[in-house]
């Protein structure tokens, strides 16, 4: 329940920051940290993809698979929170990879992007926990 | 599980109002980044009155130095830079020209061009056109390979000394780009066809372009034209001696 949750809320942030990229929106709100420095940097986009598409795309996906994970009838499987473990484990790894990029090569933060970091590593861990107990529950 | 499903849907419900309400509200207005429709152009008065150079100099000095140039255009950076650093010390901090800068934004072959022009109308609303103009010319072969300048536009401003915050409001606007879809607009009816273009003129005097624009050939241009002027009244003053 809680990875849907912050599933969702990860991807109206994506969403906003894509939105932001593509013109649609006028200057960003940013309390803390240069967003329009990051947004402006060429990590912003993946060849013709801007990189908060991918983030909305991966959040929707994961909150696809997390209430597929809370249906009733046998769906909550070992095998739906392995591929919820999977799929975080790569958002985890690829926000790190973005979080790295704003510290050392752009040099400038974007708050948006702090928060889905911490965001995608409180889903790992929640899918990780997830994934532990029904291992412990099948075991017992 | 009826609570989640609660929350989840508060979560997107006030998802959708924050980005709704982002796209769709009136500070957020797009950046404009090419000419835009101006209603009165076709009428000449109303088109020069529209299209206004940022001038720098004495407003009442005999001399105008006009130029028409392109923030892509190499050879405006090297003017900027190097001509007319020349022409302020002989010229305009003397008093005896001013100096007046319009948009000749080529966009067809300068995608960034015409949004760098309204991002020095930005530095001037805060009195900081020249010092931003000589920055962005500075640095235009780092800006002009960026996919999306306008971070660049911003750190310059910051560098210039302008408030962060309102240049960005107002480059992410559409501010200015109605004056300099107008100087656009001027430099075609003047016939103008390349950057940069620079002029001189007497007071009221019809403008001369020049064809070349270092600086020795400006300042021969400037001379003769003032030898020029004083001509007549060397004449009317051996008339008046007769």
């Amino acid at each position: 329940m809680v990875i849907a949750v912050l599933s969702l809320a990860g991807f109206f942030l994506a969403l906003y920051l894509l939105v932001s990229k593509l013109g649609l929106a006028g200057s960003m709100i940013c309390g803390v940290g240069e967003c329009e420095t990051v947004q402006a940097s060429k990590w912003s986009m993946i060849g013709p993809v801007p990189t908060s598409a991918l983030g909305v795309v991966g959040y929707l996906g994961m909150l696809g698979v997390a209430m597929l994970g809370l249906q009733p009838g046998g769906l909550r499987s070992r095998a739906v929170s392995g591929l919820l473990l999977g799929f975080s484990a790569v958002a985890l790894v690829f926000s790190a990879w973005l979080t790295w990029l704003e510290a050392f090569v752009i040099r400038a933060w974007c708050q948006w992007c702090v928060i889905s970091a911490i965001l995608v590593t409180i889903i790992f861990v929640a899918a990780l926990f997830e994934v532990r107990r029904l291992r412990g529950g099948s075991e017992a | 599980m009826t609570k989640f499903y609660w929350i989840l849907a508060m979560v997107a419900v006030v998802g959708v109002a924050a980005v709704g309400y982002t796209v769709a509200s009136g500070t957020m207005r797009k950046t404009a980044t090419e000419p835009v429709e101006v209603e009165g152009l076709d009428n000449m008065e109303t088109l020069v009155a529209m299209a206004r150079g940022v001038s720098k100099g004495d407003p009442d000095a005999p001399i105008t130095i006009a130029e028409f140039a392109d923030y892509q255009c190499p050879g405006c950076g090297a003017f900027t830079l190097t001509v007319k650093p020349q022409l302020d010390a002989q010229y305009v901090e003397t008093g005896k020209a001013r100096f007046v800068y319009y948009d000749f934004p080529l966009v067809s072959n300068h995608p960034y061009t015409f949004l760098a022009a309204r991002a020095a109308r930005c530095a001037d609303d805060q009195g900081k056109f020249w010092e931003y103009q000589n920055t962005i010319f500075r640095n235009q072969s780092t800006w002009v390979t960026k996919q999306q300048p306008q971070g660049d536009f911003v750190d310059y401003a910051v560098m210039v000394g302008a408030d962060k915050d309102t240049f960005e409001a107002c480059l992410k606007s559409d501010a200015h780009a109605d004056v300099v879809s107008a100087n656009l607009r001027l430099a075609y009816e003047l016939g103008l066809d390349g950057t940069p273009t620079v002029m001189i003129s007497m007071g009221r005097g019809m403008a001369r372009r020049l064809m070349s624009f270092d600086f020795q050939s400006i300042q021969k241009a400037i001379e003769d034209l003032m030898a020029e002027s004083a001509a007549p009244s060397a004449d009317s003053a051996s008339a008046a001696g007769a």
